[in-house]
């Protein structure tokens, strides 16, 4: 036998019958959904790196504190072939005429900014795209122009220098939704002259780069490796922690849709494979028979697999890539006009997911045909001998498993959504063997053909066991796309609603409270928040005194040893935080309580019960830690990483700070600022709108994802159940000849697929209602979120409705053929 | 020059036992038989005497509970799995009373299948002259869904005899036609047999069908009731 011809041949001939037809019409279908999903996955995901890359004004950034970067951090980037740009950032006070105001100022080069836009206005409202000021101007932000009284044309004083402003800003990179301080922009070589930057100073030097993505990665990875003390590296992801999180929202959701798509795929697959390995029984028991060795059967079946894997693989690649091409004709307008190329990677990876898919469930079915007994060419009822333990059926597991772990990317992810569909797995078994048994008991009552059909089920209980948890996963996987995603997609949405406060106040004195309130009151402010705040240093945690060196793994701890932290308190728990360990602080405890946000608990490595010391003015609090609380950093509420137990708070010397919100423009409010001067008050309305329109536009493209998985799905869905009635195909023929008529067949196959459907249904269902609290509690960080159940219900119906019809239609084909014909033929 | 011997099958006291749900069960107990080169024997028996698992462990196909089968001068007991496949390859050629031709394959194609296991180049063609021999010369590309149950057993009858085996087994090959195309596949069959010499066990209930082989053999319950024991 000559191994590699004898399988070209069988494929060619099996082809031609259509008997592989199903697998490679799943394998194909697979393939094109996971290369289809993979590709417009990373393609939304590059246009919104490529959006984060705007706001952060380049690629990637480093920056350093207090020291300026060495000239080596940008004469890299040339040798690399990337553009760079310097710039500095300090708080100083900028004074107009009488007035001033304490401003973050960004001294940048001509080079500014290398990705997005800076936008200024002139005089007269005309805005125009810029780069850094001509030496002796600034660009002021409103809030700037409105404290100081101030307009473009006029002069103000930056540390002795007099500068004009040239221009208004009007939206410029690398702005943080959370800069407590008006914005000015200067040009680098004023800054550095002026004496501002000065020993002491508390500037923040940065370097921005920009270009090719290989050549980017190069250069930080060479940054990594020569980065100063109090230097750190800024990615586009982590650029904006406020939007870092609406990106990983985004991210995650793109992977699991992807992921369901291919575990959809892995199902087709497997339900394919079995029924062509039992298919294939009768030929290979001839084959053996006539003198064809279990090494040459092997050998032939893994080549016609491979022979059929290779065309099916590419061809869904390629099918793939033109789905998504098209998808993306309609997506990309939702992207801003963003239009990244087209990668290959994600085809490549589908094309070895498909192989990994193929040989991972197809392979333990038809290696399980070696052990065909020759014998069983005279005697059909010769089972093959099933050993106790098959290690083979650890492949797919395993696939399984290794496709989660990999299209996942995150092991949070992996972890739910594995667990999830063990559950779905187990259940749907404990609960099939319970409605066999039920079915055995009580089919004395039901009608005939009815009973027919349902004792079906329990004669085929393997192949019943096999086809009600594949129907059930990929219920599950479809219920998650159709239903769970886009409720979490909405949830998310309405994770930021009209009132969400758009205005802050800052430096407000107690005394000036109950004035503040009552003038916001008449403006018509809702969703006011009013907290302490006092800023201050950490000196000490259990008593022993803290040092940057101590936690040099991650410098965002040395930063803030080295720099200022902010404190506040309150009776309640603010809203947007959730105790996650500990109970919240007492009113008025006899020693000092504090409550820590989690991710500082973990980076100053805490327990409950140590005690942290601070420093506020001349005061010392020492506070033991009784809670641990999750922060909803995106709700645009005021937040503290540290809060104290109000009766210890209160002496501490403190301003306080307010979050609001006020329908856009109001002039009202530069009156409330003019007279209390010492207010001030930061619009986050241009910020709002830009996390806004990135959830916007990222869920867009979600639910663009969302649909072509599903659609996959349904097909993949289809293409199964027509596979399961055919395996019917002989007893209907049988039971047409013994007189049966078309209704009786009829009630018999709606009963038995009603049955199957409605379980598979009702499990998915509730395993997707499942899935949805664990994705949103562990992945997408909705602890409220709660599963639409009129929708799963509505859901678990129609599925069992979609698998009754989809049986009905295949065994219709059946039996409108000859009863004769397969009978004589077999099945 | 190597002289074949004239025994070309033998079988000394063969027994199967099998494990049933009411215990063991004895199929087969110590049947002992030879058959010379070019001979032919017909095992008939009621249904469960026991023929078809005689046939299977004579041709290699099971492993008998104790006793030996000696085929081509090759202990089969002696032989695994693989060895026997290899020697059935070369030397065995079988008839099935439900013919077991591949419904994906057509005539062709199923004919060409035991000399396609041997790797022989000529597949295509052989198995076109040893068809037209059978009288199926144009119907080279039908499927077995598209040939009537005489047509099909003459393709499996083509395919048994396409690679020139030395002993063909055949179970019940009329046993699923019609008393005139099952007398016409028989006749077929023993043209086949005489031309190409070849070894025939044929198991049948089929009296008038046994009566054509040379010698008889009787099985009930199992035991050799008449011929060779």
């Amino acid at each position: 036998m000559r191994p590699v011809a004898f399988a070209a041949r069988s494929l060619r001939r099996e082809f031609r019958h259509g008997e592989l037809a199903t697998l490679a019409a799943a394998l194909v279908l697979a393939v094109a959904a996971l290369t289809a999903v993979g590709t417009l996955a990373s393609r939304v995901e590059s246009a919104i790196l490529a959006s984060a890359a705007e706001l952060l004004g380049g690629d990637l950034g480093v920056s350093a504190r207090r020291e300026a970067l060495p000239e080596s951090f940008s004469s890299e980037a040339g040798k690399l072939g990337l553009a760079s740009s310097r710039s500095v950032e300090f708080s100083s006070v900028v004074f107009a005429g009488e007035n001033s105001q304490f401003s973050e100022v960004r001294a940048v080069d001509a080079a500014f900014p290398l990705r997005g836009k800076l936008v200024v206005a002139d005089g007269s409202g005309v805005q125009s795209v810029a780069h850094a000021p001509a030496r002796g101007q600034v660009y002021a932000d409103h809030a700037v122009l409105t404290t100081l009284g101030a307009s473009v044309g006029s002069a103000l004083q930056l540390g002795g220098h007099d500068l004009s402003i040239a221009g208004e800003i009007v939206s410029a990179p690398g702005s943080s939704v959370f800069q407590f301080a008006p914005t000015l922009i200067m040009n680098l070589e004023d800054a550095e002259s002026s004496g501002l930057l000065g020993i002491g100073s508390r500037a923040t030097y940065r370097v921005l780069v920009a270009g090719d993505a290989a050549a980017v990665e190069r250069y930080a990875a060479w940054a990594g490796q020569n980065l100063p003390a109090m230097a750190r590296l800024t990615t586009v992801a982590e650029a904006q922690a406020n939007l870092r999180s609406a990106f990983e929202r985004g991210e995650n959701f793109l992977r699991l849709a992807a992921l369901l798509a291919a575990l959809l795929a892995g199902i087709a697959v497997a339900l394919a494979a079995q029924r062509f390995a039992r298919r294939k029984t009768e030929e290979v028991a001839l084959l053996r028979c006539l003198g064809a060795s279990r090494r040459e059967i092997v050998l032939a079946l893994s080549l016609e697999l491979v022979l059929l894997a290779l065309p099916a693989c590419l061809l869904g690649a390629a099918l793939g890539i033109g789905m998504q091409q098209v998808a993306f004709l309609f997506a990309s307008q939702l992207l801003g006009g963003v239009a990244p190329a087209l990668p290959l990677a994600p085809a490549a990876s589908a094309f070895v997911v498909g192989l990994a898919v193929l040989f991972g469930f197809a392979l333990p079915p038809l290696l399980r045909l070696r052990d065909v007994e020759p014998m069983r060419v005279f005697r059909r009822d010769l089972q093959t001998r099933l050993r106790r333990f098959d290690a083979l059926y650890l492949l797919p597991l395993l696939v399984g498993g290794g496709l989660i772990l990999l299209e996942s990317g995150s092991s949070k992810l992996a972890g739910v959504l594995a667990g999830a569909l063990a559950a779905v797995a187990v259940a749907t078994l404990l609960l099939s063997l319970l409605l066999l048994k039920g079915l055995r008991a009580s089919s004395r009552r039901l009608p005939g053909a009815l009973r027919f059909g349902l004792a079906n089920l329990s004669r085929r209980r393997a192949l019943t066991l096999i086809q009600v948890g594949a129907l059930a996963l990929s219920l599950t996987a479809l219920n998650l796309l159709a239903v769970v995603g886009p409720s979490l997609l909405d949830r998310w949405r309405a994770d930021l609603p009209q009132d969400t406060p758009n205005y802050f106040a800052l430096n407000l004195q107690p005394g000036q409270k109950a004035e503040f309130e009552q003038r916001l009151a008449a403006l018509g402010a809702s969703n006011l928040s009013l907290l302490p705040l006092a800023a201050g240093k950490l000196v000490a945690i259990n008593g022993k005194p803290l040092r940057a060196s101590d936690y040099a793994e991650d410098s965002r701890a040395g930063n803030w040893i080295e720099g200022e932290v902010r404190v506040s308190w309150s009776e309640q728990l603010p809203p947007s935080n959730r105790v996650t360990a500990g109970s919240w602080l007492a009113t008025d405890p006899p020693t000092a309580e504090l409550s820590v946000d989690r991710g500082w608990f973990e980076l100053f490595r805490l327990e409950l019960g140590d005690n942290m010391t601070l420093r506020v003015g001349d005061s010392e609090v020492t506070a033991t830690v009784t809670s641990v609380r999750e922060i909803d950093w995106d709700s645009f509420r005021v937040n503290f990483f540290m809060m104290l137990d109000p009766a210890h708070g209160d002496p501490l010397p403190h301003s306080l700070i307010s979050s609001f919100h006020l329908p856009p423009g109001n002039a009202a409010l530069a009156t409330l600022s003019r007279s209390m001067p010492n207010l001030s008050l930061i619009d986050v309305n241009s910020i709002l709108d830009r996390v806004r329109d990135i959830i916007s536009r990222v869920s867009s493209a979600v639910t663009w994802v969302l649909g072509f998985s599903l659609a996959a799905g349904i097909l993949v869905l289809l293409a199964a159940l027509a596979a399961t009635a055919d395996e019917r195909r002989f007893e209907i023929a049988l039971l047409r000849t013994l007189g049966a008529h078309g209704r009786q067949l009829t009630a018999a196959v709606l009963g038995e697929f009603a049955a199957l459907g409605l379980l598979a249904g009702a499990v998915a269902a509730a395993g997707a209602a499942g899935t949805g609290i664990a994705l949103a509690r562990n992945v997408f960080r909705m602890p409220d979120y709660w599963p639409p159940a009129p929708e799963l219900a509505g859901m678990a119906l129609a599925s069992a409705l979609v698998v009754m019809l989809a049986g009905l239609a295949g065994t219709r084909r059946i039996a409108r053929t000859p009863p004769m014909r397969v009978l004589r033929y077999g099945s | 020059m190597t002289i074949e011997p004239a025994v070309v099958l033998s079988a000394e006291k063969l027994s199967k036992v099998v494990e049933g749900p009411d215990g063991r069960l004895t199929i087969l107990e110590e049947v002992s038989l030879s058959v010379d080169r070019g001979a032919s024997l017909a095992i008939v028996g009621a249904s469960g005497s026991g023929k078809t698992t005689l046939l299977g462990l004579l041709a290699g196909l099971d492993r008998p509970s104790s006793g030996s089968v000696v085929l081509a001068g090759e202990d089969l007991g002696a032989l695994d799995e693989e060895a026997r496949a290899r020697l059935r390859r070369r030397m065995v050629g079988f008839v099935f009373q439900s013919f077991h031709l591949l419904p994906a394959l057509n005539a062709e194609e199923n004919v060409m299948l035991p000399l396609e296991l041997e790797g022989l180049d000529d597949a295509r063609e052989r198995a076109g002259s040893v068809l037209a021999a059978v009288g199926l010369g144009k119907r080279l590309h039908h499927y077995p869904h598209q040939l009537s149950g005489g047509e099909q057993q003459r393709v499996a009858l083509a395919r048994a005899f396409v690679h020139g085996p030395k002993l063909l087994f055949a179970d019940e090959p009329t046993g699923n036609l019609d008393q005139r195309t099952g007398a016409a596949v028989s006749d077929l069959l023993f043209d086949l047999n005489r031309e190409h010499q070849t070894t025939l066990v044929l198991v049948s209930h089929d009296l008038g069908l046994a009566s054509r082989c040379a010698r008889t053999l009787r099985l009930r319950d199992g035991r050799v009731v008449e011929g060779d024991q």
